[in-house]
């Protein structure tokens, strides 16, 4: 009797998963939709924002334009006016208003280089920075105090005052000698070049041809 | 959080032993239920019986929800999911040559591999009919290539070509499921005298 019993639920056993299986994505339909987070959690970014770690100073990005590091690109987020005004060398226009285009996707959205940041202050490359970690992009950097320190520290710098420590002279002439490597020129140097150059009369170069061998020829 | 081996919850070193493990558990469950019979397989296309179909579409179904279900409750990024790319016309002529060998044969490559571990004679036959094949498309593959590489229409999913919602697709893909059962059901019943 109960083998019966059983037998006439199984035969039932298929409509019931199909049931089951109808209900689950019936449900999926149904259940109230909510707006998903795109990119990095609120928390992972509030935490990255306290963190000074982006910042990059203007020596360490004038060390790295002599060097020739090709590392990192320069992005800068003001507008175009200003860009073709003046800009760091070899750096890329995206004005602010333009980041999250598909263009500028290609530069911002990848993990090859360093992406630095800068503006005239760190102010508007922080918005910048702000919105790329906000959709995950890696290896992101700001300009620390943008165009204006880079013009304070690197094309101009203040000469340190006599009660100076020798680190903050040698750190004038680092950046002295920086900005002359981005073309400023200072009227001692021109001076100075006037008077050492001596002209050395170009030696004569004999060259010396040297017998070429002979490929050998044939043979076994 | 998942899945867990892009986000760095499993070390990405790990994968191919994990592969492993699944790839022996497939193995030993496609064994088990006769899929290593090429007469089961070939059944789907005669009508007699319909264990393929039934098996992978419910495997399919029953994922599909799944992953879903996961994706709604936050375990689970459905955006970092892989997404095979489409080359249109290489999946068509590809298709059209694997089902051929498919009803030919009466395996698939994966079942086949599973026959051979049992031994089967028309197995190992198969795989070798693989293997030419490996070797003939390896050969003309300068001629191919433009199919194999052509009509590349990206990483599509049927929710990006249709525009449908994914919960509704899922739910109407679950339905056309359950219908294709009961028609199979239907089918095998008719053709009753067939025995294998």
């Amino acid at each position: 009797m109960v083998e019966k019993k059983t037998a006439k639920v199984l035969n039932f056993r298929y409509a019931f998963l199909a049931a089951i299986l109808i209900l689950l994505a019936g449900g999926l339909v149904l259940l109230p939709k909510y707006q998903k987070h795109e990119g990095i959690k609120p928390q992972v970014l509030l935490s990255k924002v306290i963190s000074q770690e982006r910042y990059i100073s203007t020596d360490l990005i004038a060390d790295k334009l002599i060097s020739r590091d090709p590392s990192f690109i320069l992005i800068d987020v003001r507008d175009e006016e200003s860009y073709a005004n003046y800009s760091l060398p070899n750096a890329i226009n995206i004005p602010l208003k333009k980041l999250l285009d598909e263009d500028s996707k290609v530069y911002l959205n990848q993990n090859q280089f360093d992406v630095v940041f800068y503006s005239n202050d760190n102010f508007y490359a922080d918005q910048a920075w702000i919105l790329c970690s906000r959709l995950g992009y890696k290896n992101l950097r700001v300009l620390k105090g943008g165009t204006n320190r880079w013009f304070s520290t690197i094309i101009n710098p203040q000469v340190p005052s006599e009660n100076k420590t020798a680190e903050e002279f040698e750190l004038f002439t680092t950046r002295k000698a920086a900005s002359m490597y981005f073309g400023v020129i200072y009227p001692d140097q021109v001076a100075s070049k006037d008077s050492e150059v001596k002209i050395e009369a170009p030696k004569k170069v004999i060259t010396v041809r040297k017998k070429k061998k002979k490929a050998p020829e044939g043979g076994c | 959080m998942g899945p867990l081996i892009p986000n760095g919850i499993i070390p990405i070193e790990w994968d191919s032993i994990i592969a492993i493990l699944i790839g022996i558990v497939f193995g030993f469950v496609l064994e088990s239920s006769g899929f290593s019979s090429s007469r089961k397989l070939a059944g789907v296309f005669y009508g007699y019986d319909f264990a393929v179909l039934k098996v992978f579409f419910t495997a399919a179904v029953v994922s599909l929800i799944g992953v879903y279900y996961m994706d709604y409750l936050g375990y689970l990024d459905i955006t970092q999911l892989y997404v095979h790319p489409l080359y249109l016309w290489g999946a068509i002529i590809g298709g059209i040559i694997m089902g051929a060998g498919f009803v030919a044969g009466g395996f698939c490559p994966g079942t086949s591999l599973c026959a051979v571990a049992i031994g089967k004679i028309d197995a190992i036959v198969y795989v070798v009919g693989i293997m030419i094949g490996v070797f003939i498309f390896s050969e003309l593959f300068p001629i191919i290539e433009p199919i194999y590489d052509g009509y590349f229409y990206g990483n599509l999913t049927l929710q990006d070509s249709l525009g449908i919602n994914p919960y509704w697709l899922v739910f109407i893909f679950s339905i056309i499921a359950i219908v294709a059962f009961v028609i199979a059901d239907m089918v095998r019943k008719r053709i009753k005298n067939v025995f294998y």
